[in-house]
């Protein structure tokens, strides 16, 4: 059954993104992560426009991280002062992002630069995860010591800590400077415009691991500022470039919905570090598909960018 | 049963005669009568395309057809030409092309090269060297390359034949003449015809002459939902932007609801 995306001004078989939502949804679920960064790239390959891709991503996103953020905010699990820097820097990047998009469509290079920063990412994200867990396995195999690599993580948390406009956040029970925040906040925000994700992979670990903050405070507060950051860029990528399908993130919402459910009852059933491994090895396929796209010769050299706004 | 119901076709395009559908040409001296099975294609939720068969009779019996679907608007491109970076492919420079048609499909009942002169085939705009004669080109980003003409208008072919916008076939198999002088075909209009006036215009060539011509008109417009989602987000961008982060967050915390699980990221 085909159905008209109205922005991305194509038709499209319903269950392959409905079927994309709930793989992707799937995984979110099993392995704990938003999927974003699996999302933009699997509709990129299906033809969606790689800029309506992003923004109707981060539609998406907002849906779907609303109700986890409404549950941490009820349990008390969101620490709003730190929220509101963070967000401070993901509006600030979200809006450069934006227009970054803008730019880098009319000049054609769109695809590339999304392309070269999610090999980067992903390359990044998942050689640390692969090694990272399969450090796990040989340790937990041979017995060895708890401690992983916590100083050196302890030593850059400090180093932030000293810099100026120190705040004092009563939740995370922490004294440190705003700057950190801020600019992790923006980092995320640009590549929320840019990639359509909502950054939680990289903003959980360093918000844990380089701010201090407990767990489930970094989990509850990253949620509250994913659905902001993700909903001013919802709002000016559907300003600025018009490129949100609003028809296209209902039906990945909806896939995802119910592939999440599925996915957490699968990952109750795993181990973590095989989990990690697992999308490691994902994130990694996904990297070299990317990376093939960027070298070996394209099928026609001549591409249509868009002559004003707009996704179609 | 198919015959017949040409004739009958036949006989209603004579009582027909002076309606303001068609045109002559000034070289054409008979009229190609012709109706479609539509006029109107809407776009809806569930738009995958759609198929317009046409009927026509031919003025003078044995004579060739060429049949051409174009669009009323013209297209302002702006291409990106893919070049290397070290290693990496990426756009080096672009270019605003104009004169091409959005969309062109042509349908004849024989080899064109075989019916018209290539004089008459670049004056009536009948296949694709003439499209390419028409395009108009200029840099507007990067250093040209030798073979760029060649390199973009094959760029554009190959990108509009593989969205079904452009296609020439050459043969009875798609243009059916019963008796030299009723014919049927049909055109096939894929999703990526967006809204718009389309014309079919029926060109007849007695020994490489026109000897008449017909047009007939084809709207596409979006309805419903898709017309609405299209306006608001072309239109009204803002709130429409507001619009969907407000349908977003209620869509999140109904799931929320439903699976009282608090949702995932």
């Amino acid at each position: 059954m085909e159905i008209y995306l109205p922005i991305a001004g194509m038709s499209i078989n319903l269950f392959l993104v409905v079927g994309i939502g709930a793989l992707v949804g799937f995984l979110s679920g099993m392995f704990g992560v938003g999927g974003g960064f699996l999302l933009t790239p699997l509709m990129m390959m299906i033809g969606i426009p790689p800029a309506v891709a992003a923004a109707s991503d981060s539609n998406q996103i907002v849906a779907a991280a609303s109700s986890g953020a409404f549950a941490h905010w009820k349990l008390g699990n969101v620490d709003f002062k730190l929220g509101l820097v963070i967000l401070f820097g993901g509006i600030a990047g979200g809006t450069i992002g934006v227009q970054l998009v803008k730019i880098l469509r009319s000049l054609g290079n769109f695809e590339f630069v999304m392309k070269v920063v999610y090999v980067l990412m992903l390359g990044l994200v998942g050689t640390a995860m692969f090694i990272e867990s399969l450090n796990t396995i040989r340790k937990s195999k041979a017995q060895p010591s708890a401690a992983v690599s916590a100083p050196s993580e302890a030593k850059l948390g400090k180093l932030f800590a000293k810099l100026p406009l120190k705040m004092h956040f009563t939740r995370s029970g922490l004294h440190t400077s705003a700057i950190f925040p801020f600019s992790i906040g923006a980092i995320v925000g640009v590549m929320a415009a840019l990639l359509g994700v909502g950054g939680g992979f990289i903003m959980v670990p360093a918000m844990i691991y380089i701010i201090g903050m407990p767990t489930i405070v970094a989990i509850g507060t990253d949620l509250f500022q994913i659905v902001l950051t993700s909903a001013n860029v919802t709002l000016q990528q559907a300003w600025v470039n018009k490129t949100v399908d609003v028809l296209l993130a209902f039906l990945l919402l909806l896939g995802s919905t119910f592939g999440a459910q599925f996915g957490a009852a699968v990952g109750k059933k795993l181990k973590g570090e095989q989990i990690r491994i697992l999308l490691a090895i994902i994130v990694l396929a996904m990297t070299v598909k990317l990376f093939l796209d960027l070298v070996m010769t394209p099928e026609n050299l001549v591409s249509l960018a868009p002559a004003k706004g707009g996704g179609h | 049963m198919k015959r017949l119901l040409f004739v009958i076709l036949a006989a209603c395009l004579v009582v027909s005669l002076g309606a303001p559908a068609w045109a002559v040409t000034p070289q054409a001296s008979e009229r190609v009568l012709t109706a479609a099975s539509k006029n109107r294609i809407e776009i809806g939720l569930f738009y995958k395309g759609d198929v317009v068969h046409l009927f026509g009779a031919n003025p003078v019996p044995g004579s060739d057809l060429i049949i051409r679907l174009t669009a009323q608007k013209e297209e302002e491109l702006k291409l990106s030409v893919k070049g290397t970076f070290g290693p990496f492919w990426m756009t080096v420079r672009q270019y605003a092309v104009t004169g091409i048609p959005f969309v062109y499909k042509i349908h004849a009942s024989r080899p064109i090269g075989e019916i018209v002169s290539a004089e008459t085939a670049q004056e009536l705009e009948l296949g694709f060297p003439a499209i390419k004669n028409r395009m108009q080109m200029h840099l507007i980003r990067g250093e040209a390359g030798p073979n760029d003409a060649d390199l973009v208008f094959q760029g554009i072919l190959k990108i509009k034949k593989e969205a079904n916008l452009y296609n020439i076939e050459e043969g009875p198999e798609r243009l059916t003449i019963t008796e030299g002088k009723l014919f049927s075909h049909y055109f096939r209009f894929p999703p990526a015809a967006t809204e718009g006036t389309y014309l079919v215009e029926s060109f007849s060539f007695s020994n490489g002459e026109l000897v008449g011509y017909g047009k007939d008109e084809i709207h596409i417009r979006k309805v419903g939902l898709e017309a609405w989602l299209t306006q608001t987000s072309q239109n009204y961008p803002l709130a429409y932007g507001i619009g969907a982060v407000i349908f977003a967050v209620c869509a999140g915390l109904l799931v929320g609801v439903i699976f009282k699980k608090g949702g995932h990221h």
